[in-house]
């Protein structure tokens, strides 16, 4: 009964794994890039970089935003990560295409000039709506995908009998073994953190998945819910008496101090100039892990503090803290730094898991003498995933740099690159099918995208890490840093396969029944895992 | 018809041609639509009985609904044979449909929305 | 100390590790661990890596101290994994990195 458990389990493991496992690997690698959001965007409109500590005034960008935006606006507040002012809004009576946007230099409340392009917001994207299909479609896909990743996990456990006694066990050069090493160590050493990302990302895409209890819990209220938990402070009507609106500089220092000392995120003004404006100020994420909303609504005229508004019960607390936890918003450089590591383990774990399963069903394969069609896909897939994205999202990073500023429709051509050098590089491991040879060739490519990242940022950007590093500009010598190491390991893998001899003779005779002539598994040992 | 394939099909590590291909797919559908139906119904069953505030309890509903999806697939696949899977995710229904049918008469007076 | 608290980290898992067959046969070319040895490894390692998350708590407050500590045990694991594999006598060596960390500390 116990083994028929475990057995059951490991097939489960198996499969969930394997057929979500191509889109996981992207929703992980792009989930991992987007811990540095704001500083891949930073370094991808790097004209329009400032340096320095943010601005301690608000009052520019919000004088500036009152003239563009009479109906009101939300502006997100410079922090030590984001430089610049970022502003929305809606156009009154455009409706869904009202939609606006602005980015705003916060010393002088002007629009910053930047060349156009979606930055770190596209990996973010791409990492729970996909792409090329309406988001709704991409979520639900993202969420199928990640309910099999959570039941991969529980299987996995389950079937993985000697956690602890293997805990820290690698044995390299050992084939097949080396890779379910590889991936029951990358699995269980930051197991916490795959069981909280997979479950806490599930949780931000709940409202979608599973409307039926609020429409249950309030009836003929579609909107009562959102309203209550994620809260908009009554707009009001326009008074159309005019008043200018008050200083927001002391607000913010007053939402500050309600707050014991944390720091304003955002900030909601509507109908500014109005005698009815309001002010919504918003706490950021630092010093707390909770993204929940906590506001503070002042009188947009005297001033007046109006209400804090925010939901504080266990649930809504339980909800913002899990929610949090997945953004990580909160973290600090170290632990933003840890969460990186263990999301590029989570990476790991979903890449090896896919190459073990290749690996496996080559060792049948050979004793057969046939590659039958299955195998063969997941060989092309495995190749494009693990070594094509990385390379095509270096390529993203090239192309900001090559296309040129004033290229209309900028922005979508650097995304329309992206896909067109991942496609290519699926077209290649098609072509490629079966040996080491495509794994050599796309590891190189993306090396060589990575190590030349540098280097061309140097010759097409101000800022680059012979200013950037001198300087302590850590914003964007990251990116160029972080980039060119991962760029130094897949290159490494590239050469390291590449210099491998075929397997010893004695074991490729016993493999090869008949005319099979790229038997040996494509990828044996552990290093070229991350 | 179905049913009685199902009844047939034993566990998923035993081979058995085309039964056990039956029988696979039997199983996932139980996992991915049954996994699904019994995630919902448990948040509404707990949206509209959970002695808190309505926001809290909907809240709460459909954080435990993520886990029940999960927990129904695992059973659904360790369970001995495809129909004990679905039988098991019946029973399992059984009181969350009482329960979010009790809520919703007292919320409302009436049982059907 | 966060960096103190990652040397403990590692250093504790480096306890637990020498305890086990496989691995101190890997350090000490015998596979067979005495039993005083064994728990001696095991009761080190524990304590050292409550240390760790003690240090981490301190340094960094009570929830965002559990998180970093729980980050702090994956990259020391990943770590201690990697250099056991390849240079296991090496990898026993680093785990006396909380020795010099707490000196340069102190000063």
């Amino acid at each position: 009964m116990k083994t028929g458990f475990r057995q059951s389990m490991a097939w489960l493991h198996t499969w969930s794994g394997l057929l979500a496992g191509w889109i996981l690997f992207a929703v992980f690698l792009t989930g991992t890039a987007s811990y540095f959001r704001p500083e891949i965007t930073a370094w991808m409109r790097s004209e329009a970089y400032r340096a320095g500590p943010p601005t301690p005034s608000a009052q520019p960008m919000v004088d500036a935003l009152a003239r563009m935006a009479p109906g009101g606006f939300t502006l997100l507040l410079p922090d030590g990560r984001e430089t610049l002012g970022n502003a929305y809004w809606r156009e009154s009576g455009a409706g869904r295409r009202g939609f606006r946007e602005a980015i705003l230099d916060p010393a002088t409340g002007e629009l910053v000039a930047g060349r156009e392009t979606r930055g770190g917001e596209f990996f973010f994207r791409l990492h729970f709506q996909l792409h090329y299909m309406s988001p709704l479609w991409g979520r639900w896909i993202v969420s199928f995908c990640a309910m099999m990743m959570l039941v991969a996990i529980i299987s996995g456990i389950v079937t993985h009998k000697r956690i602890f006694a293997d805990f820290f066990t690698f044995r390299p050069r050992k084939g097949q073994r080396s890779w379910i090493d590889a991936h029951a160590a990358v699995a269980t050493l930051a197991l916490p953190y795959h069981a909280m990302i997979t479950f806490t990302g599930l949780v931000t895409l709940m409202l979608m998945l599973m409307p039926w209890g609020m429409q249950v819990a309030y009836p003929g209220d579609p909107r009562g819910f959102s309203n209550e938990v994620f809260g908009r402070a009554a707009a009001g009507r326009p008074s159309g008496r005019p008043a200018p609106l008050v200083p927001v500089d002391p607000l913010l220092a007053e939402a500050s101090r309600i707050w014991g000392g944390a720091p304003a995120g955002r900030i909601a003004v509507s109908h500014p100039g109005d005698a009815a404006a309001r002010v919504e100020v918003l706490r950021g994420p630092e010093g707390r892990l909770s993204n929940q909303r906590d506001a503070v609504i002042f009188d947009g005229v005297t001033g007046a503090l109006i209400a804090r508004e925010g939901m504080t019960s266990g649930a809504a607390a339980t909800h913002g803290t899990m929610y949090g936890l997945h953004l990580g918003r909160f973290a600090g450089p170290v632990l933003r730094a840890l969460f990186f590591l263990s999301a590029l383990a989570g990476t790991a774990m979903v890449g090896t898991g896919l190459v073990l399963w290749a690996v496996k069903e080559r060792q049948a394969a050979a004793k057969a003498g046939r590659i039958g069609f299955g195998l063969g896909l997941v060989e092309v897939l495995n190749l494009a995933t693990i070594a094509g994205l990385p390379a095509a999202m270096a390529a993203f990073l090239c192309l900001n740099r090559l296309l040129p500023a004033g290229l209309a429709g900028r922005a979508d051509w650097e995304v329309n690159g992206f896909f067109m050098v991942w496609g290519t590089l699926l077209l290649h491991a098609a072509l490629r099918l079966g040996g080491r040879r495509g794994w050599v060739e796309q590891f190189a490519l993306a090396g060589l995208l990575g190590l030349g990242l540098p280097v061309l940022n140097a010759l097409t950007s101000p800022w680059h890490l012979g200013v950037t590093l001198p300087a302590g500009e850590w914003r964007l010598a990251g990116l160029d840093l972080i980039v060119a190491a991962l760029g130094a390991l897949l290159g490494g893998a590239a050469i390291l396969l590449a210099r491998r001899q075929d397997l010893p003779a004695r074991k490729v005779r016993k493999m090869a029944h008949g005319a099979a002539p790229a038997v040996p598994p494509t990828m044996r040992h552990g290093q070229a895992a991350e | 018809m179905t049913v009685g394939v199902a009844l047939r099909v034993r566990g998923i590590n035993e081979s058995g041609g085309r039964w056990r291909a039956v029988g696979i797919a039997v199983r996932v559908a139980a996992a991915v639509l049954g996994g699904y139906a019994l995630a919902t119904l448990s948040s509404v069953a707990l949206a509209v009985t959970l002695p808190m505030a309505r926001a809290d309890a909907v809240l709460t509903g459909m954080m435990a609904g993520v886990a029940v999806h999960a927990a129904s697939a695992i059973w659904v696949f360790a369970a001995r044979s495809a129909a004990r899977a679905w039988g098991g995710l019946l029973v399992a229904a059984l009181p969350l449909a009482a329960m979010a049918l009790l809520g919703q008469w007292q919320a409302t007076g009436r049982i059907l929305p | 100390m966060t960096t103190l608290a990652l040397a403990l980290a590692y250093a504790g898992f480096t306890g637990l590790c020498l305890a086990m067959e496989r691995h101190h046969e890997q350090v000490f070319g015998t596979r067979r661990v005495p039993p005083m040895r064994g728990s001696l490894f095991r009761g080190a390692g524990w304590l050292l890596l409550v240390i760790s998350l003690l240090v981490s708590v301190l340094g960094a407050g009570p929830v965002l101290g559990i998180l970093l500590w729980a980050g702090l045990l994956t990259a020391a694991a990943l770590l201690l994994a990697l250099l056991l594999a390849f240079t296991p006598r090496a990898a026993a060596a680093v785990a006396l990195s909380p020795f010099p960390v707490a000196l340069l500390l102190m000063l």
